[in-house]
């Protein structure tokens, strides 16, 4: 069983990094940037083609993870398979020894580098994650059997900050019917609007993590707010940011980030930093959040 | 109706020989609504081309007005015997209509030489004279009942059947900022139509067989067969 199921499942805090897999077949960036987390988070995502950009795969990836004896999140979306692709990579990922799997939609080829690409969605997540939950039982879409059958660990995503919220939080629960088992959501920011979101599915029962991007700059924060759905970085943030010296400003992003994990700590039940680059900094933060593994999971350590 | 958009001259003159004799068809139902070949615009394509120094024969628009060029009997009595003569001497058709006006051509013509005057877009709703738009994608298997009567295939960028992606902000489309997400419409409509619980349902991935090409449909006596890779399908006619 994965750590990340062990851990959710018996109720403690989790701590989940992400990287990013490379353009191109050096993996010794995104392997080092795992390695520095290695001893603060209980699983690491693994993106798939992250904003339709042509990389690595992120099987190739987490496999290595598993070589290192780190516990991937392998993210696998709807936009370049189609059902038959889709299950023989999830086949694949298992005989890998990948466990963990969050099932997207995927960014659309028209906001990547492949502007040309043929979209596929042939399943949508709440299928894909059926459809995975299928192959968990021993048989795949089409009803026939396998011979053997895997054992993963289903995610799925959520957007707290949608507006409006309703459609989001009707498909989450057509996902946790679907099988998802855990959720990381979009970036948080206002935890008040978090709030207002866990209230709304307190009675789902299955576990949140909730996303939070590390903010590099104001003219970042800007950025999301004019182009990220789902993401609001409040005006206080962003000044803060701003009245930040450049040279001070990995420091300001360790204080931010901490801050947040500490107000949406007793909400939920776990957060996924996404440090997009600057992961050296995620030991600082899980101590400045005050996340220290006898504070999350006692018995792990 | 099929939306049609004219090929840029100097693609199609890249397609003719020299001394190639050249007969130009339009067609007076969806091109001539997409004014891409209905009758002036079949007329000037005929002129422009002898302007470039083409060998045109003649051209025409099949009648009676408003007729649609896929009709393969009224193409054919046309090009074979209103315009006969000039298509005679015509070495190739050009023809300024969608996909299947274009192959109705070929048909007409018995095996023709027929060049392409037009890109087929999409098939849309002629929402006023100015403005056609997509609502169907023809996937052969109809779910707009659970929808509010609006097509998520279509609508929604990535064909999502069981709600949103995360990917709109204020209602519009990850794509395109100024485009309506679709499952927001969706929504909108189920909310004001009191059937929201819709939504909820779980909602099967296609049958993308049914979906395969080439299709078609047989009608005969009290019955029509859809053919497609998803099998026969039989149906009941009632004209």
């Amino acid at each position: 069983m994965s750590k990340l199921r062990q851990t959710l499942e018996s109720g403690q805090f989790v701590v989940t990094g992400e990287i990013g897999p490379p353009k191109g077949v050096d993996l010794d960036k995104c392997l080092h940037d795992a390695e520095v987390m290695r001893d603060h988070v209980t699983a690491i995502n693994v993106t798939d083609l992250q904003s339709a950009v042509l990389r690595i795969g992120s099987m190739a990836v987490s496999t290595r993870l598993i070589e290192r004896g780190l516990e991937p999140i392998y993210q696998l979306t709807c936009r370049d398979r189609n059902r038959l692709a889709l299950q023989s990579d999830l086949l694949s990922a298992w005989a890998l020894g990948i466990e963990n799997v969050l099932c997207l939609t995927g960014d659309h080829p028209i906001l990547g580098d492949h502007t040309e690409a043929k979209p596929v969605y042939d399943l949508d997540s709440v299928q894909l994650l059926k459809a995975a939950s299928t192959l968990n039982q021993g048989r795949d879409m089409a009803g026939h059997e396998l011979d053997s059958a895997p054992g993963f660990f289903l995610g799925a995503v959520v957007t707290p900050g949608a507006e409006p919220l309703e459609p989001q939080i009707i498909k989450m629960k057509k996902k946790i019917e679907a099988g998802a088992r855990f959720f990381q959501t979009q970036s948080v920011y206002e935890p008040d609007k978090f709030e207002h979101f866990m209230g709304q599915v307190q009675g789902f029962n299955v576990p949140v993590i909730a996303g939070i991007v590390v903010l590099k700059s104001a003219a970042m924060a800007k950025f999301m707010n004019s182009n990220v759905a789902g993401i609001s970085v409040p005006e206080g943030i962003i000044r803060e940011m701003d009245e930040t010296k450049k040279e001070d400003r990995k420091k300001k992003a360790v204080e931010i980030t901490a801050r947040i994990i500490r107000q949406v700590k007793p909400l939920c039940q776990g957060v996924h930093i996404m440090p997009l680059g600057w992961d050296e900094l995620i030991p600082e933060i899980i101590s400045e959040a005050e996340l220290s593994w006898e504070a999350r999971t006692p018995q792990e350590k | 109706m099929h939306a049609t958009i004219q090929k840029p001259i100097d693609e199609i003159l890249g397609y003719l020989k020299p001394d190639e004799r050249v007969f130009v068809v339009g067609c007076d139902n969806c091109a001539a609504k997409c004014q891409s070949g209905g009758i002036p615009e079949t007329e000037e394509m005929a002129n422009r081309l002898k302007e470039k120094g083409v060998n045109i024969v003649g051209w025409c628009v099949p009648q009676p007005k408003g007729i649609s060029l896929c009709k393969l009997s009224n193409t054919a009595k046309v090009l074979q015997e209103e315009y006969g003569e000039e298509t005679k001497q015509a070495d190739s058709f050009l023809v300024l209509a969608c996909g299947q006006g274009f192959h109705t051509v070929m048909d007409a013509t018995d095996g023709g030489m027929v060049h392409p005057g037009c890109d087929t877009i999409f098939g849309g709703e002629t929402v006023t004279d100015n403005f056609i738009t997509e609502y169907c994608s023809l996937c052969g298997e109809c779910i707009v009942e659970y929808t509010g009567g609006l097509c998520p295939v279509t609508l929604c960028a990535k064909s999502l059947l069981n709600g949103p992606c995360g990917g709109a902000k204020d209602g519009k489309c990850e794509v395109d900022r100024t485009r309506d997400c679709g499952w927001q419409l969706i929504y909108d409509r189920l909310k004001e139509l009191g059937r929201l619980d819709e939504m909820n349902a779980y909602r099967e991935p296609k049958n993308n067989s049914r979906w395969s090409r080439p299709r078609s449909l047989t009608i005969g006596e009290g019955e029509a067969t859809f053919r497609s890779l998803s099998g026969e399908q039989k149906v009941a006619s009632h004209a």
